[in-house]
C-alpha cells in the first residue's frame, strides 16, 4: 500500500519509540557488562562503554555454577515443551473437530484455569509433590511448567486446526486414514507452522518461570536460571557489573534459540496453517 | 460427522486428566485448607467452618489489596493494551526490516521475569541506573529521584515494567488478528475514499474487536495473578502499597505461616476471577464470534 | 460396477428438513447427474452417499451391501470435492498414493497403480510437484487421479468444475466424460450446471428443496419434463411458461388453449394423458428454439413484438418485454436483426408444446 508523508512519519516515529522501548534496556545491560566498575557508577552514563573489561565475566563464572543452570533450564524448558504439545495437540484436534458431549463446557474449563492465581496451587501441590517424592526434582518443574502452559496451547491450537479446509480432512477420512493418521499425517504438517509457535510459547513459558522453581527446587545442581540468578542477585546486591553480566549471559540462550526458530514463532501466530 | 466418542476422549482425556491433577485438584486441596486452622505448612489443623471467611472479609488488608488488585489490572489493561496496538499497528505496514521488528519485539517477553526485575531495578536505582540522568537530561527531572520509594511511584514502575514484558506478546496476538482482515476490505475503503483515521474505525477496529476482547479477558487473568515481578522488586512495599492479592496470600502463608487464611483469600480471588471469567467469556459468546 | 441403492434416506439438520425421504438407484456402470439450485439438498445427498453426513432415516446398500453406518473409507466410493483437497504438503504422487497406502498396498504397487493413473491424466510429468505449482487444470485431474488408484466401485463428484475458468471446465467436462467411458464405472456427480448435467449424464436426477423433482435421461427430460421446474430448468434459454385457458379437446388427445398474452385462441397442446380431468386454467409451455419465424404470408401461429434482441453469434433471440420474468423469448434464424418494434410472426413446430396445471404439473 503507497502511504502519505506525513503517515511516513508517524510510522518511522512510533517504530523508533518501539525500537528505543525494547532495545535501549537491552543495549545498556549487555554493554554495561563490559565496562570497568567506574563507569558502570560514573554520574553521568555513557550509551556507548569507554571501557572494556572481561572482569565481570570471569568472576561471575568461577563463583557460580552457571552452566549447570543453563542445562537444567534447557532440559526442564524442552521437556515442558514436549510435552505440553503431547498433550495439547489431541486435545486441541478432539475440540475442534470432533464432536462429543459437553465440548464446548470442557473447553470454556480449560480457558478458566488462568483464573486460578498461580499462587493458589503452589501450597497444595507442594504438600502433593512431598508426598510423592518430587520435591527437588525437575520433574516437578515440568509437570508444573506443562499445567501453565497446557491451557493456552490448547486454545492456540484449537484455532489453527479450524483455519485448515474441511475437504481436506473429508478427503483424508475417504482415503481411509484413522483418526490419528489423519491427526499425524495431514493436520500436523499443515498446522507445523502454528505448532512451532505453540511449542515456543511452552518453552519460554517455563524458560521464564520464576516461583516455583524457586519454592521446588533445594539443592544448587538442581538450579534452573532464573532461581540460580535470584540466588546471585542475593549473594552481590550491588555489584551492578557482575549482574549486568549475569543478565547478559542469562539472555544469551534464548536470544540464540530465537535467532533460529524466532520467526518461526510470528509466522505460526499470524499464519497458523498453510492454505 | 458419525465418529465414535470413545476417540475423542482419547484424545482429550490426557490433557483434561493433567489439569485436574496440577490445577483443580489443588483448588479442591485450597478449599479444604480454608475450612481449617493449619498454620505452618505440613502441620494439621481442626476444622473451623467458615471461620477464616468471617475474619477475612472483615480483614482490613485484605480490602485494601483487592483494591490494589483492581487498580493493578486496570493499569495493566490499559498501558499494555494501548502500547500493544500502537505495535501492532506499526508491524503490520510494510517496511524495510519488518520480519526483524516482528521477531525481536518479543525480546521483553523471552527474557526470565528474575532478569527482567534486576535491568529494571538497575536502570532506575539512583546509583549508576540509566534512566534518572535520562530524564534530567530530557528537563523532566531536576533531581533523581527514587522511583520505588513511594507507594504510588513504585506501583507505577510496576505497571510499566509488567507492560513491557508483556506488550510484545499481546501486539503479537493481535498482528495475527490484524493479517486475518482481508485486504482487499482496505482497497475497497480506499477505492470508497475512506481516510487512513475513517479506514482505522470503520474497517479494523471492528474486525479487531473480538480478538481485542479475548486478548482482554486473558490478559485481565494473567496480569491479576502476576506475583514474581512485584515479589521481587518491592515484596509487596513500600507501606504496602504494591501489596496486590497474591502478593498478600504469599506474605500469609510463607511469611506469618497461617496457611489457612492464606487458603482463604486464594478461594475468594478465585471465585472473583471465576466470576469474571465466566460473565466476560459469556458475553464473547452472545456477541457472536464463536464459530 | 456397483448398483447404489437410496431407500428412504432422508436428512435433517436440527428441525430443518434438507432432504426429504427419497429412493434412487443408480445403476451399475451409469453416469448419474444430480442437478438442481443451490440450497436444494444435492451436497448433503451425496455427502450421505459418501458417508460424510449420516442419514437422518432410510439406508444405502452399494453393490448389495448395506454401508449406512459405516466410515467413508469402508464404503468403496471414492470423491473429487469442488475445492480439489488436495494435501497441500504432499507431492502429487503422495496425493494419489495416499489412500492405497492407508488401504496397505505395498510401495511399488502403489508406485504402479499412480503411474497408471498419471498416464490416463497426462500428469506424469508433475508427479513430484506440490499442488501449489500445479494450475487448477491440473489439480483438478490430480483431485481425479486420486480417486481412479482406488478404483472404487462408485466415484462420487461435487460440483468439481465450479473453480475453473470456462475454457477448462469444457476441456474437463469431455475428460470426464472420455473417462466415464474408458472406465466404465458408476459415477454420481453434482452440479448446479445443467449443460454439466445434459452433457454428462446417463441418467439426471432433478432436486429441489429435498425433493426429486425428475428422473430421466437427458433427452426425457428435455423433451417430456414432468413439470414446470423441470421444464424451466433444462434447457437454456429457459422454456416460455404462459398463463392458459383450457377451452376444451380434440380427439386426437390436444388440449385446446387460449393464450391472452400471445393472443391465441384454441391452440391444440398435446397431453401426456388424453384421459385426465383438465383444470379450466393451465400453463402453456414451450421452448424458445420451438418457435419458429415465419415468412411474410405464411399463416403464423401469433406475433411477437420484438423489446430486444440477444445476438449470441450462433444464435439469436428475441425478446418481447425487458425484463426477463415477463419476456416470452423466440430463437430467430441465425443473422436476423428485427428492430425494437417490429412485429415478428412465430409458429410452434408440431409437437413441441406442454401443458401444466396451475401447480405446475404435467397434464
Amino acid at each position: 500500500m503507497r502511504r502519505g508523508r506525513s503517515w511516513n512519519a508517524v510510522l518511522v516515529a512510533g517504530l523508533l519509540f518501539f525500537v528505543a522501548l525494547v532495545g535501549l534496556p537491552f543495549w545498556w545491560v549487555v554493554s554495561g557488562s563490559f565496562k570497568i566498575p567506574q563507569e558502570i557508577i560514573a554520574r553521568v552514563p555513557t550509551m556507548f562503554p569507554q571501557s572494556f573489561t572481561l572482569e565481570h565475566y570471569q568472576k561471575l563464572l568461577s563463583s557460580s555454577d552457571y552452566g549447570t543452570y543453563l542445562v537444567n533450564s534447557l532440559v526442564v524448558s524442552s521437556l515442558s515443551a514436549f510435552i505440553t504439545l503431547l498433550l495439547a495437540i489431541p486435545a486441541g484436534y478432539a475440540f475442534f473437530r470432533l464432536e462429543f458431549k459437553g465440548r464446548e463446557t470442557y473447553y470454556r474449563i480449560i480457558l478458566l484455569a488462568y483464573a486460578f492465581p498461580s499462587i493458589v496451587v503452589l501450597i497444595p501441590l507442594f504438600g502433593m509433590f512431598a508426598k510423592a517424592g518430587l520435591v527437588d526434582t525437575r520433574t516437578a518443574l515440568v509437570i508444573v511448567n506443562v499445567a501453565f502452559a497446557l491451557p493456552f496451547a490448547i486454545w492456540m491450537l484449537r484455532s489453527f486446526f479450524a483455519s485448515i479446509p474441511k475437504e481436506i480432512e473429508e478427503a483424508a477420512r475417504l482415503d481411509g486414514g484413522p483418526p490419528l493418521t489423519v491427526l499425524w499425517r495431514i493436520m500436523i504438517p499443515l498446522t507445523a507452522p502454528g505448532i512451532a509457535a505453540v511449542a515456543i510459547f511452552a518453552f519460554v513459558t517455563s524458560w521464564t518461570e520464576y516461583v516455583f522453581a524457586s519454592v521446588m527446587i533445594l539443592s544448587d545442581a538442581r538450579r534452573t536460571i532464573p532461581v540460580g540468578f535470584s540466588g546471585i542477585i542475593g549473594q552481590y546486591q550491588v555489584d551492578w557489573g557482575l549482574l549486568l553480566a549475569g543478565a547478559s549471559l542469562a539472555i544469551l540462550p534464548v536470544v540464540i534459540v530465537f535467532a533460529f526458530i524466532g520467526r518461526w514463532f510470528v509466522t505460526g501466530l499470524t499464519e497458523g496453517a498453510v492454505k | 460427522m458419525a465418529r465414535k466418542p470413545i476417540l475423542a476422549f482419547a484424545f482429550v482425556a490426557p490433557a483434561l486428566l493433567f489439569l485436574a491433577a496440577t490445577l483443580v485438584w489443588p483448588l479442591v486441596s485450597a478449599f479444604v485448607l480454608s475450612l481449617q486452622n493449619v498454620r505452618g505448612i505440613g502441620t494439621s489443623g481442626q476444622w473451623v467452618g467458615l471461620e477464616n471467611y468471617r475474619f477475612i472479609l472483615t480483614y482490613a488488608a485484605f480490602w485494601e489489596s483487592a483494591g490494589l488488585s483492581l487498580v493493578w489490572v486496570l493499569a495493566n489493561a490499559i498501558v499494555q493494551t494501548l502500547l500493544a496496538l500502537a505495535a501492532a499497528l506499526i508491524l503490520h505496514q510494510k517496511f524495510p526490516g519488518l520480519r526483524i521488528a516482528r521477531t525481536w519485539i518479543i525480546l521483553t517477553w523471552i527474557v526470565p521475569t528474575v532478569v527482567v526485575v534486576m535491568i529494571w531495578r538497575w536502570l532506575f536505582s539512583t546509583s549508576g541506573g540509566m534512566i534518572n540522568p535520562l530524564l534530567i537530561q530530557l528537563g523532566i527531572l531536576n533531581r533523581p529521584m527514587g522511583f520505588f520509594a513511594t507507594p504510588e511511584s513504585a506501583f507505577a514502575t510496576l505497571v510499566f515494567i509488567n507492560s513491557w514484558r508483556w506488550f510484545p506478546f499481546i501486539a503479537l496476538m493481535m498482528l495475527a488478528g490484524l493479517s486475518r482482515i482481508p485486504t482487499e476490505l482496505y482497497e475497497a475503503a480506499r477505492i470508497d475514499g475512506a481516510s487512513a483515521f475513517k479506514r482505522f474505525t470503520r474497517i479494523t477496529w471492528p474486525l479487531l474487536a473480538p480478538t481485542l476482547t479475548v486478548l482482554l479477558i486473558i490478559g485481565t487473568l494473567l496480569s491479576f495473578n502476576v506475583f514474581d515481578i512485584i515479589w521481587l522488586m518491592t515484596q509487596g512495599g513500600p507501606a504496602g502499597g504494591t501489596r496486590t492479592l497474591p502478593i498478600l496470600i504469599y506474605e500469609t502463608a510463607f511469611r506469618s505461616y497461617r496457611m489457612s487464611e492464606a487458603a482463604t483469600i486464594a478461594v475468594l480471588a478465585t471465585m472473583l476471577l471465576m466470576a469474571f471469567a465466566v460473565l466476560a467469556t459469556r458475553s464473547l459468546a452472545r456477541s457472536g464470534d464463536e464459530r | 460396477m456397483a448398483v447404489t441403492e437410496l431407500k428412504g434416506v432422508s436428512k435433517s439438520f436440527g428441525v430443518v428438513r434438507v432432504i426429504e425421504p427419497l429412493d434412487l438407484t443408480v445403476e451399475s456402470g451409469e453416469f448419474m447427474v444430480i442437478v438442481g439450485p443451490s440450497g436444494c439438498g444435492k451436497s448433503t445427498l451425496l455427502r450421505m452417499v459418501a458417508g460424510l453426513e449420516t442419514v437422518s432415516g432410510g439406508s444405502i446398500a452399494i453393490d448389495g451391501v448395506d454401508v449406512t453406518g459405516k466410515e467413508p473409507s469402508e464404503r468403496g466410493v471414492a470423491m473429487v470435492f469442488q475445492t480439489y483437497a488436495l494435501y497441500p504438503h504432499m507431492s502429487v504422487r503422495d496425493n494419489m498414493a495416499f489412500g492405497l497406502e492407508m488401504a496397505g498396498l505395498p510401495k511399488a504397487e502403489r508406485e504402479i497403480l499412480v503411474r497408471k493413473a498419471a498416464e490416463t491424466l497426462q500428469l506424469e510429468d508433475y508427479l513430484d510437484r506440490k499442488p501449489k505449482q500445479l494450475s487448477g487444470g491440473q489439480r483438478q485431474r490430480v483431485a481425479i487421479g486420486r480417486t481412479i488408484v482406488r478404483d472404487p466401485k462408485v466415484f462420487l463428484f461435487d460440483e468439481p468444475l465450479s473453480n475453473l475458468d470456462a475454457e477448462l471446465r469444457v476441456q474437463m467436462r469431455l475428460e470426464i466424460a472420455k473417462l466415464h467411458r474408458e472406465l466404465s464405472a458408476t459415477m454420481i456427480y453434482v452440479t448446479h450446471d445443467q449443460v454439466e448435467a445434459m452433457t454428462l449424464a446417463t441418467r439426471i436426477v432433478v432436486l429441489r428443496d429435498g425433493r426429486i423433482e425428475q428422473v430421466g435421461t437427458p433427452n426425457e427430460l428435455y423433451t417430456d419434463p414432468d413439470n414446470t421446474f423441470v421444464a424451466g430448468f433444462i434447457g437454456s434459454p429457459q422454456m416460455n411458461l404462459i398463463p392458459a385457458h383450457v377451452t376444451g379437446t380434440d380427439n386426437k388427445g390436444h388440449a385446446l388453449v387460449d393464450v391472452p398474452m400471445l393472443d391465441v385462441s384454441g391452440f391444440a397442446v398435446p397431453l401426456r394423458d388424453p384421459t385426465v380431468d383438465l383444470p379450466t386454467k393451465a400453463v402453456f409451455g414451450v421452448r424458445p428454439e420451438d418457435l419458429i419465424q415465419c415468412d411474410e404470408g405464411a399463416t403464423s401461429d401469433f406475433t411477437l413484438t420484438c423489446e430486444l434482441v440477444e445476438d449470441l453469434g450462433s444464435n439469436v433471440f428475441l425478446y418481447n418485454a425487458a425484463s426477463r420474468e415477463d419476456a416470452i423469448v423466440a430463437e430467430l434464424p441465425r443473422g436476423t436483426h428485427p428492430a425494437p418494434g417490429d412485429r415478428v410472426p412465430f409458429r410452434v413446430s408440431d409437437g413441441t408444446s406442454y401443458l401444466f396445471s396451475p401447480d405446475g404439473q404435467r397434464l
